[in-house]
């Protein structure tokens, strides 16, 4: 590893000086790179990020968001995806390519209030951001229970190749869709299971920064449920 | 203000302020991140006996339209009064004074935010104002840019707000209520403390060229020290290890 | 505000769910308002603060007091005023700008509890008839919103008001001329807290949070007074209430009341 130690930083603050690549969320300012968050720096190969610890979603083309549908024309649907952009769902990406607004009617697809599992198909912020609920994994969610996270914890949910989203699916016998939006579902047959599910997620929300998470997660699952 | 009579004793024969402070000292400051539950970002700073919450919302879409820009996000700033943080019970609606401090607060925090990335987006900061005494707007203005970074909003820098005056003859840092109404001038400061640039600058008051300078001096100097206190205040909300929340 | 949030589907089928076994989302009987905690003093300057939260949301009450010249049909009689408004850093749909309708409601509510009831005996705050009266002004600033503000304003107004000190005056010229740093009690004669329920379906639930609110079907606001009498009420949602809701609707408001009465009582 050719990486300095991540140290907490807030805008403003001089991560490091020299010949670096100033990359995302910090600005060189004369010979300094300076943080523009709140996270944790990482210097590596010659370039500076850092790696913010709160801020909103912005969207990315291709990733997986869950949406509430709040409006719609008669052309489309638009979604809240937690996010300073609304998600547009175009009527034909429901209907196909026959869709007429004169026959079809849009509010028995989706209606005000139900939640979608979606893909972000086209995100050049010149517009709202394109998405799509046809494809695997996608469409409307018909059971499960919403949970509001920082979109800055998703990595920190997901771990290291899936292994803590895992850990808390397989002992709590639930199914979590996790929208890089930080919305999730969580669903599960077993009450408990979910209550804990729940629980473990909250958790990583509140000690995202700190260094054995998991080992507090996993603590936390093997307790006995009060 | 032209040093109104008064029967306060604004500096003593030992150089001592009429709240106890020495002539370069600042009142106690305490700021805590992350207070509201609805609002992106938060903070609630007491600055003396200044008492103001400050909620963050955005980036979010704009309401008009017309008003937002294709280009970039914008910074709308509210400063307001609670009718009950005055001596005489305040008018709910906004005043032309809260009107003006709302506008040179927005231009203070203006060159620290970097908005390019959210365009067609608002960032609101809404400061209120439950207590007031003396130099709100500084204290405002400090509080603002912590909630700001509590948002996550990207900035350049924080900004630190500091009040710099005459009273008595005498250049004081941070300028309190009596001093304000009794005192010959009040300059407060709002100060990029890394980027050493001053972003807000008023003056109200007399001074020679060289109060003026000595003013600006200690006027960033009470900045700095500000800034160390907004500095904690987001270290103990997102650094803190271990039980206390 | 409020009245414009969409409730996502699956919270909506969970609450209703949830109420045909009895049970609400966050574990409460229908009949138990949130943890209620009341802080007094905490705007020092004001001549009676309080800060109440009740569960999530939060409300912070100053009251004024100074002298006013009364109006010309009351001179016999102090002034009391309370208003309220929705602060913009309180939830994302507050906005700022003249108030809106559920705004001006809010209130008006929360005068009208207060006022009806006659929690301040105005005659005493007058100083020189139809000259000088003591002005109370109470006003509440909406901090952080979680559903049924009606309740969180009463409860910040009823104690601020109770824990005020007026202070003294005397008639110089004709001019109101404080006396420093001596004060009075004020003239109170009960302490009105108000209720609020939701209708949803056929379930009534005391003080609903900012989720079953979305939801509701209707809603009524019941203030009543120490001696258990209903002193002032506010209807609203766009279903009605029959006679028998009516009737419990009240019981249980006295009922509740009384108990958020002490806790009032004990801020001070």
């Amino acid at each position: 590893m050719s990486g300095e130690r991540k140290r907490h930083v807030i805008p403003g603050e001089v991560i490091t000086s020299g010949s670096y690549r100033a990359e995302q969320n910090t600005i060189q300012v004369g010979d300094n790179i300076v943080s523009t968050i709140v996270g944790l720096s990482d210097v590596h190969d010659g370039s500076v990020r850092v790696i913010p610890l709160t801020g909103g979603y912005m969207p990315k083309d291709d990733d997986l968001v869950i949406g509430k549908i709040s409006s719609h024309s008669s052309l489309s649907w638009t979604a809240d995806i937690n996010s300073c952009y609304v998600g547009m769902l175009p009527a034909s990406d429901v209907f196909g390519r026959d869709y007429s607004s004169s026959s079809d009617d849009m509010t028995a697809k989706l209606a005000k209030g139900d939640l979608i599992a979606a893909r972000i198909v086209n995100a050049d912020m010149t517009r709202d951001p394109l998405i799509t609920i046809s494809g695997r994994e996608l469409g409307k969610i018909d059971s499960g229970e919403l949970v509001k996270i920082s979109p800055n914890k998703v990595p920190r949910l997901i771990g290291k190749r899936g292994s803590m989203i895992q850990m808390i699916e397989s002992s709590t016998n639930s199914q979590v869709t996790i929208g890089q939006n930080g919305l999730l579902v969580v669903s599960s047959e077993d009450p408990n299971g979910l209550l804990k599910a729940i629980q473990a997620i909250e958790l990583i929300e509140e000690q995202a920064h700190v260094a054995n998470l998991t080992d507090q997660v996993n603590e936390m699952l093997e307790s006995k449920s009060e | 203000m032209g040093g109104r009579d008064t029967d306060i004793v604004l500096l003593d024969e030992n150089g001592i302020r009429c709240d106890g402070r020495k002539v370069n000292e600042t009142r106690k400051v305490t700021i805590k991140a992350g207070v509201l539950k609805n609002a992106n970002g938060s903070a609630y700073i007491e600055f003396g006996d200044n008492k103001i919450l400050v909620g963050v919302y955005g980036p979010r879409d704009v309401h008009p339209k017309h008003m937002s820009d294709t280009d970039t996000g914008i910074l709308r700033c509210r400063y307001h009064m609670a009718p009950f943080s005055v001596g005489e019970r305040k008018n709910p609606a906004p005043s032309r004074r809260e009107v003006e401090i709302s506008k040179v607060i927005k231009e203070a925090l203006e060159p620290a935010v970097m908005l390019k990335e959210f365009p067609r987006t608002a960032v609101d900061v809404y400061m209120e104002v439950l207590q007031a005494d003396g130099g709100t707007r500084c204290a405002a203005l400090t509080g603002a840019s912590v909630a700001l970074a509590d948002a996550g909003i990207p900035m350049r820098d924080l900004v630190a707000g500091c009040a710099a005056g005459k009273a008595a003859d005498a250049v004081i840092l941070d300028v309190n209520n009596e001093e304000d109404q009794a005192g010959q001038a009040d300059l407060p400061i709002g100060y990029m403390p890394n980027l050493k640039k001053i972003t807000l600058l008023q003056l109200d008051g007399v001074l020679t060229p060289e109060e003026y300078k000595q003013c600006i001096e200690i006027g960033i100097d009470g900045c700095n020290q500000v800034y160390e206190i907004q500095k904690k205040a987001l270290q103990d909300k997102f650094f803190a290890t271990g039980e206390k929340q | 505000m409020s009245d414009g949030l969409i409730i996502d589907q699956l919270k909506k089928n969970q609450i209703l769910d949830l109420l045909k076994e009895g049970k609400r989302v966050d574990g409460r009987q229908f009949d138990e308002p949130r943890k209620l905690t009341i802080d007094i003093g905490v705007i020092p300057k004001a001549e009676g603060s309080a800060r109440a939260r009740l569960g999530d949301t939060e409300v912070v009450a100053g009251v004024k007091v100074q002298p006013e010249r009364p109006f010309p049909d009351t001179g016999d009689k102090g002034m009391l005023i309370c208003t309220a408004e929705i602060l913009p850093i309180a939830h994302p749909s507050a906005e700022t700008g003249p108030p809106q309708p559920p705004v001006v409601e809010l209130a008006r509510v929360t005068d009208r509890g207060i006022r009806e009831s006659g929690m301040l005996d105005m005659k005493q705050l007058v100083l020189e008839k139809d000259k000088s009266v003591i002005g109370v002004f109470c006003d509440n600033a909406v901090t952080d919103h979680d559903g049924n503000l009606f309740d969180a304003c009463s409860y910040a107004s009823t104690a601020a008001i109770n824990a005020c000190k007026i202070p003294k005056y005397e008639m110089q010229d004709e001019k109101p001329v404080k006396i420093e740093g001596e004060f009075t009690e004020p003239p109170i004669t009960t302490l009105p807290v108000s209720v609020t329920m939701a209708k949803i379906g056929d379930f009534i639930l005391v003080d609903p949070t900012i989720e079953e609110w979305g939801i509701m079907d209707a809603r009524i606001t019941i203030t009543s007074n120490s001696d258990g009498n209903v002193v002032a009420l506010q209807k609203g949602g766009s279903d009605g209430f029959s006679q028998e809701e009516l009737i419990k609707c009240a019981e249980l408001s006295v009922k509740v009341g009384s108990k958020i009465r002490e806790i009032i009582k004990q801020s001070k």
